[in-house]
């Protein structure tokens, strides 16, 4: 209504910037320890291999001589927007971070994602994307897809002591102590947030194309390179009322010559049995080819537990939640890989 | 030792020895048993709902609603698991309620469980924090059988950690449940820490994804994980009516905006637990009711130290209250926008060479 007024209050984002920059310059300008600034000069003929890679967000910590790690800044900013990006060649990989979404929001996804009730936690407007500028292809994690591969209908899945909470009831309801409660289910949806979620192609006509021969390049990854990007965020996450956790993770490595991202469901309900359902997407920038590989582990969760006897005999569970040590436990159940060669 | 010395050392985020916890326990228990599972209170009070173990959020409430006792607290339970801080956060709440027991009212929640715990942190927690041992967790555990299970403030507003069984159709039945005992899978004490609300409204206008013909009812239902209650509209009409009572407050479920309102009013989340395990970037409300018509809901975001805390954390080195501390407020670290300060935010950062 008061247009005016509500303009007077607060700082313009800009101001703030541009405050932030000179005050940044004055401390670096009076730093009795800095060192002259390096003069830009042609790469001698020897040199290291030369940094190709742009840092897309100003927001982020500078990338001092490009062996340093970029990382997203502490915390977002509004109204700024925070999405470190890096560019390499053809390729730019960007992610976002924000918090789970808010009621509002809330409401809209339970109408999209219809009969799914919603789990606890959803990053909802965090991503990662990896896109190729030049065939115009892009691929996207988010949440909202990963849980539109949750299936609406019974898992068949039931915690651990199921089968003894519907018996008492069954009996209370005989002896009518339980008069008008049904013991129907009420909602059919798979609980356990089970996703076989493998990224969105957001656009570009190329596809991937099966072939489960090829492998990932482990000794290429197993290198330490210096990572030039890295980010790692949870999609959405529920506790199953405290039956076990699900939750899909996504990592993402950068290195000069190539980029690895891991998406993972994990589930773990308790007592009844784990999961870990992994998405692996290697993009190899020179060669503009890119792997995509798909894994499911599954055991039953005493198989797991088995696994471990002996070992932390003081706190059992507490690997339970180590979803790489699940990972490593588990027997592999199915294995896909598909290619894109640009 | 004597309780005040015990505030002090907590206050300054220091862990009591073993003895002295053993005593508290014991003294604590004493005192819990002769209370009711349902607590009569007036107000003024200040409703907390889940802290999880986030004890600087939790010194930031007192911050915020004002320290103990000169205002009273009712807490909803789930004090402890997930928080990096469970063991100081409940010998806090313990050594408060000692201190002044008709200010601060405990309920318990369904982490307050021996079996909860051990799946979700505070087991692990007590045996690093205490030697190797688990002996203190089976104290605290202990004490957690005691817990009173709900509260009603002024005749007519009902809390209670989780929401309403089918078993309980007025607050008599509640004072009649057998408490002093690990909670159960089934039954009312089980449906008391457990079970959620369930909006109807809204869902006539879904597309073709809705399954079953049950999915709209304003009744009980079952949980599609097997066990377990939703509760509905209808239930909770008659069991405010039959009680003659106004309004339902609850904690139990994350909300982003620190607390969620139901049935046009009728049942209302409150959630304590800002930036849940330091990563969901939710706020988080206590609410201060001032008469049973008017309450006003603080609204909070998460403790300043928890950014350093959870830094610190992740790089292992979370040895020293005060060295972190120091960290935070030290002037050169002034400049949060600095590239100094995000280069040694960032440096402190996790990376993985994952495979």
């Amino acid at each position: 209504m008061d247009s005016k007024r509500t303009r007077g209050h607060g700082i313009n984002t800009i101001q703030i910037n541009q405050a932030r920059e000179i005050h940044a310059q004055t401390v670096r300008a009076r730093d009795p320890r800095a060192q002259p600034r390096p003069v830009l000069h042609a790469p001698a003929i020897n040199a290291p291999a030369p940094n190709r890679h742009i840092c897309n967000n100003p927001n982020n910590p500078a990338c001092a001589h490009c062996s340093a790690v970029i990382i997203p800044a502490p915390k977002a900013t509004l109204p700024l927007e925070d999405t470190p990006s890096i560019s390499i060649e053809d390729w730019t990989i960007t992610t976002r971070k924000k918090p789970i979404l808010n009621s509002k929001e809330l409401d809209e996804w339970d109408r999209t994602l219809g009969g799914l009730t919603m789990p606890e936690m959803i990053f909802g407007n965090s991503f990662v994307k990896i896109e190729n500028k030049k065939h115009d292809w892009c691929l996207e994690f988010n949440a909202l897809d990963a849980l539109k591969a949750v299936k609406v209908e019974d898992s068949g899945i039931r915690v651990s002591y199921a089968n003894k909470w519907i018996k008492s009831k069954q009996a209370q309801q005989k002896s009518s102590e339980l008069a008008e409660s049904s013991l129907q289910i009420g909602q059919h949806y798979d609980w356990t947030y089970t996703t076989k979620y493998k990224g969105t192609i957001k656009s570009g006509t190329h596809n991937f194309t099966q072939d489960n021969s090829t492998a990932l390049p482990l000794d290429k990854l197993s290198r330490p390179d210096p990572i030039l990007f890295y980010d790692d965020m949870i999609l959405f996450e529920d506790e199953l009322a405290d039956n076990g956790i699900s939750v899909v993770n996504v990592k993402i490595r950068v290195m000069n010559e190539r980029a690895l991202l891991l998406s993972r469901f994990f589930l773990r309900v308790d007592g009844v049995l784990f999961r870990v359902y992994d998405t692996r997407v290697y993009v190899e920038f020179d060669e503009n080819r890119v792997l995509r590989e798909y894994k499911e582990h599954e055991a039953d969760y005493k198989y797991v537990l088995s696994k471990n006897s002996g070992r932390h005999s003081r706190d059992p569970k507490a690997i339970l939640r180590d979803s790489n040590w699940v990972a490593q436990q588990l027997p592999l159940v199915k294995r896909e890989c598909e290619v894109l060669q640009f | 030792m004597e309780l005040d010395r015990c505030l002090e050392r907590l206050y300054a985020g220091e862990l009591l020895p073993e003895a002295t916890i053993r005593a508290l326990c014991f003294k604590l228990k004493e005192k819990l048993v002769r209370e009711s599972n349902v607590v009569h209170i007036s107000t003024p009070v200040t409703v907390v709902g889940d802290i999880h173990g986030q004890f600087h959020d939790l010194l930031e409430i007192f911050h915020i609603g004002g320290a103990a006792p000169d205002t009273n607290y009712l807490f909803l339970g789930d004090y402890v698991d997930r928080g990096l801080y469970s063991v100081e956060t409940w010998t806090l709440l313990m050594v408060l309620k000692l201190r002044w027991p008709s200010r601060i009212q405990l309920l318990r929640g369904n982490h307050e469980s021996r079996q909860i715990t051990q799946s979700y942190g505070f087991y692990t927690e007590c045996v690093n924090k205490y030697g190797g041992s688990s002996d203190v967790w089976r104290q605290f555990t202990d004490v957690f059988d005691y817990l009173a299970l709900c509260c009603v403030v002024d005749d007519e507003l009902f809390c209670v950690h989780g929401g309403l069984s089918p078993n309980v159709q007025t607050v008599d039945q509640i004072r009649v449940i057998d408490r002093f005992r690990e909670i159960p899978h089934d039954g009312a004490m089980a449906d008391l820490v457990w079970s959620d609300p369930e909006e109807t409204g809204g869902q006539d206008a879904r597309d073709g994804r809705t399954t079953g013909l049950e999915s709209s009812s304003p009744h009980f239902q079952v949980s599609p994980r097997g066990a377990g209650y939703t509760f509905g509209r209808s239930v909770v009409e008659k069991f405010l009516q039959l009680n003659g009572m106004s309004k339902i407050y609850r904690a139990h479920q994350l909300c982003n905006e620190g607390y969620q309102v139901y049935f046009g009013g009728l049942v209302t989340t409150v959630w304590s637990a800002p930036n849940y395990c330091y990563r969901c970037g939710n706020k988080a409300s206590i609410l201060e009711l001032y008469d049973k018509d008017n309450g006003y809901f603080n609204v909070f975001e998460e403790a300043p130290e928890n950014k350093l805390l959870h830094h610190a954390s992740t790089s292992g080195q979370i040895t020293n209250n005060n060295a972190f501390l120091n960290e935070f407020f030290d002037e050169r670290g002034g400049d949060v926008f600095s590239d100094e300060y995000q280069a040694a935010s960032a440096s402190r950062r996790h990376v993985e060479y994952f495979l």
